[in-house]
């Protein structure tokens, strides 16, 4: 059964139709990268999805349970975690602080008003195994504010995997990332796949990252899935090198 | 009493009672318009029009020069308060800092309004040309209510004007729009923020002055028309010009019927009316000011 | 940390010298006192979460008038009767959070104001009960069960005052070095992203407007049978100004700053009324001059003075959310 499935999934605004019948079925482990020129949906799809914007149509379901409709929150606690385009931190929290934040969310006892010492325990271990992972320990005590961009980035996925999810919906992750950053990114990124458990959903721009990671390209455009399949048969596909203009980076 | 008289004086009564609310609907949106802020000193601002009026008349015998003064000082105060302080905070990304200054601003006049003028409420009569009654479909309606509702709609077409066909008002629309780009084109923007706040601190000012011979100058009355007009800003649409008229008709409809209906809760209905609408409405129009 | 020492340190220096003040000192500070726990409450909303009210006059209404009708009403000892107006006022103000928590911004702050409003309107309404604008005098303050009465008299009831003051403190230090407040923090910082993150934000900010007005309320409980009477000006806007400003001037986000606002007001109102009727233009000045020039307010000022006068490195155990006040 895939772990997530979208059926003839639409969101229009208005005139505009950003996301176009959507059929997507990601199968448990898989690493899906959606690929597509500016514009054509990606970001929305991940928000319909997520919860953020409702579909104008169809439907969603999440291990085989229908998720449409839902708000965020009851969403994402089913065990989905995201990242977003622009980056979405807690500037004046430390890195540490705000990958706790994340662990916590997926806990029972998040809400504890009193004598949370465990759950401080527990949340700080996590904690420092995502900052470790993404490596960025160094940085635990240092405000997230003063990062770098490409560190901001990647201590937002620390924190998408603090809470510990079944699917992991990046989007653009490298965006912004020099050379050396994406390599490492893309390092971690399968070191993380490699220990499985793991499903991703990857937007993505840099081709190297997509053709590195992905198991399924997914292309979109203009809201439509104009291709979706293993790497080499998206490569050839003739809509999909045209609507790239010219081809692939 | 037949039924179409009285739905015809009910509603130039409402009418009347728009017109003063479009007064402090107006100064409010295009505050909003342009600085993307809530001006919360409103209130206090409409409140210190009335007893500056009641001043001037207190001091020059005549109603009239009031109309004049009470705009003028006010919207001179507004404007400094702007430059001063407001404009300051626009690098500080910070809606928290601004919700604070104009609460900040709006004690500022009620404490400065309660030391000069002191608690009791004060009033202004009603100038002699504007006493008494005509008789419209047989029912007596008082001439200063249809002195307001001309007021009102003279304000409205003469606001109209200004955004639509002077170039100061396109500057205006233009800035609500896309404040950097008029900025990139060599207009001086803060300017027009700091005209732009003085005239509608001078239209909440002017709808006090009209307001005192009905009800009086009284302590209090900067709080309950500051959430009067942000129910109507709310029901207009933020920044919406067009909308703060419409939203005034409503909200005095609603005001002028709904406490003959439920006499009962006629201190309550605006609360009421901005509970009712907050809650259905709770983020939309307000989204994009966070 | 600081916060701490400092309150416990003042709370055993006043308990030790009450015996020896002359009454109207006495009178005053437990005026102080009493005002600080309101400004602290309000802390936990504005500082904490960023909640911005402007109704908070509400919770103190609520709770001095709740007292003050189950004192005279029900006869009932004075401990109980202000528990008992707490608690009547916290399920009131359940409702009310549940609505103003809908919006966010400025919207959140009218819906407050106008809850305050409805209240100040709602006493005159019901003048029978309420007294209408003549209040409720006459307010008793009756002996406690088993014979308490200590607090019958000026000192007794100002060790009552400072052990609520005190256990408050306590009460909301808890609360914020806890996972729920880390949450709170989480939401102030960026809300979006809590939701994003799984959490359901609306319902922490429930709760923490929930206790914010219930610590509110026991100050308006404290006050009934202090002054002896209640009147609709305690539900009036300039008083949940006049709060927002010992918030936001003894320093937002920090739980001490606002108490030490709350008191340092009502000790500068005292002096400064007898010099000159100005004081309340004052107040709204230093107000804004705050708010645009030193936002962390005295505690934060002062807080940095001494940070930048002592060599020491910091290191603040604990899992403490990071200061409010940056």
């Amino acid at each position: 059964m895939p772990l997530l499935e979208c059926r003839g999934l639409c969101r229009r605004f208005g005139a505009l139709t950003a996301v176009d019948t959507v059929d997507l079925a990601v199968e448990p482990g898989e690493v899906h990268a959606l690929i597509g020129p500016n514009g054509a949906g990606k970001s929305t799809l991940f928000n319909v999805i997520t919860g953020v914007l409702p579909p104008t149509d169809g439907q969603i379901f999440f291990n085989g349970e229908r998720i449409t409709g839902l708000p965020v929150h009851r969403i994402i606690r089913k065990g989905i975690a995201r990242t977003f385009q622009l980056t979405h931190l807690f500037p004046a929290l430390t890195a540490r602080e705000n990958v706790r934040i994340a662990a916590q969310a997926h806990r029972v006892d998040r809400w504890r008003p009193i004598a949370g010492g465990r759950v401080f325990a527990a949340t700080r271990r996590i904690a420092d195994e995502a900052l470790e992972q993404m490596r960025l320990s160094r940085f635990a005590e240092v405000k997230a504010g003063m990062l770098s961009h490409g560190d901001q980035r990647l201590l937002e996925v620390a924190m998408a995997i603090a809470q510990e999810p079944c699917l992991l919906l990046l989007d653009e992750p490298t965006q912004g990332l020099s050379v050396e950053e994406t390599d490492q990114a893309i390092q971690i990124l399968r070191g993380m796949l490699a220990k499985g458990g793991l499903t991703v959903i990857l937007v993505e721009h840099d081709m190297e990252v997509v053709f590195g990671l992905a198991d399924k390209i997914v292309v979109l455009h203009r809201g439509r899935v104009i291709a979706n399949g293993q790497p080499a048969e998206v490569k050839a596909n003739e809509e999909v090198q045209r609507a790239y203009l010219g081809g692939m980076e | 009493m037949n039924v179409a008289g009285f739905l015809v004086a009910q509603s130039l009564n409402a009418l009347s009672q728009a017109a003063i609310l479009f007064f402090i609907a107006c100064g409010l949106t295009l505050i909003f318009g342009i600085m993307r802020i809530i001006n919360f000193a409103h209130g206090s601002l409409f409140m210190l029009g009335a007893y500056v009026g009641y001043s001037t008349v207190a001091w020059t015998g005549s109603f009239w020069p009031s109309l004049i003064i009470a705009p003028l000082v006010v919207g001179m105060i507004g404007g400094t308060f702007e430059k001063l302080l407001l404009a300051r905070l626009y690098a500080r990304r910070d809606s928290g800092a601004y919700l604070m200054v104009t609460f900040g601003l709006a004690i500022i006049l009620a404490e400065t309004i309660r030391l000069t003028w002191g608690p009791q409420p004060l009033s202004i009569p009603i100038p002699d040309r504007l006493r008494g009654i005509v008789l419209i479909s047989n029912q007596p309606f008082p001439i200063y209510r249809l002195f307001l509702i001309g007021m009102g709609s003279a304000a409205a077409v003469l606001t109209w004007q200004f955004l639509e066909r002077t170039r100061a008002g396109l500057l205006v629309r233009a800035v609500s729009q896309n404040a950097e780009m008029v900025h990139a084109l060599g207009t001086d923007v803060n300017a027009v923020r700091t005209g732009v706040f003085a005239l509608g601190c001078a239209m909440a000012a002017l709808g006090g002055v009209l307001s005192a011979p009905l009800m009086t100058a009284f302590l209090g009355m900067g709080s309950n028309v500051i959430i009067d007009g942000f129910v109507i800003v709310i029901i207009g649409g933020m920044g919406s010009f067009l909308g703060s008229i419409i939203g005034s008709v409503l909200v005095g409809f609603v005001q002028v019927f709904g406490s003959y209906y439920f006499e009962d809760l006629a201190l309550a209905m605006m609360y009421l009316l901005m509970l009712a609408i907050l809650i259905v409405r709770p983020g939309g129009m307000l989204g994009k000011e966070e | 940390m600081h916060g701490r020492i400092v309150l416990a340190v003042s709370a055993v220096v006043m308990c030790a010298t009450a015996p020896i003040l002359p009454a109207f000192t006495l009178t005053l500070l437990t005026e102080a006192l009493i005002f600080g726990l309101f400004a602290m409450s309000l802390d936990l909303m504005v500082g904490y979460t960023r909640l911005y009210s402007f109704g908070h006059a509400a919770a103190y209404g609520l709770g001095a008038y709740s007292t003050a009708l189950l004192l005279i009403h029900f006869g009932l000892p004075l401990p109980i009767g202000i528990l008992a107006g707490v608690a009547v006022s916290v399920v009131i103000a359940v409702p009310i959070a549940w609505v103003c928590t809908r919006s966010t911004g400025v919207s959140f702050a009218m819906l407050t104001l106008a809850f305050a409003q409805l209240g100040y309107a709602m006493l005159y309404r019901f003048k029978e009960f309420t007294g209408g604008s003549d209040g409720i005098g006459g307010i008793p303050r009756p002996a406690g069960p088993f014979g308490l009465d200590f607090f019958q008299g000026k000192i007794g009831y100002f060790y009552v005052v400072v052990f609520c003051l005190t256990a408050s403190f306590f009460l909301c230090t808890v609360l914020i070095t806890s996972p729920f407040g880390a949450v709170l923090a989480g939401i102030r910082e960026n809300e979006t992203k809590m939701r994003a993150l799984g959490y359901n934000t609306r319902a922490y900010k429930i709760a923490v407007v929930v206790v914010a007005y219930g610590l509110g309320s026991l100050a308006g409980a404290l006050y009934t049978p202090f002054a002896g009477f209640v009147a609709p000006e305690l539900f009036f806007w300039l008083v949940s100004g006049r709060v927002l400003i010992m918030v936001v001037v003894g320093g937002a986000g920090t739980l001490i700053g606002p108490i030490i606002g709350g008191v340092f007001f009502v000790m500068l109102e005292h002096q400064l009324s007898e010099v000159t009727e100005l004081w309340p233009l004052v107040f709204g000045a230093i107000f804004i001059a705050f708010v645009m020039l030193a936002p962390e307010g005295i505690w934060g000022l002062l807080t940095r003075y001494v940070r930048a006068m002592l060599p020491a490195p910091r290191g603040e155990a604990g899992q403490e959310a990071s200061s409010a006040a940056s």
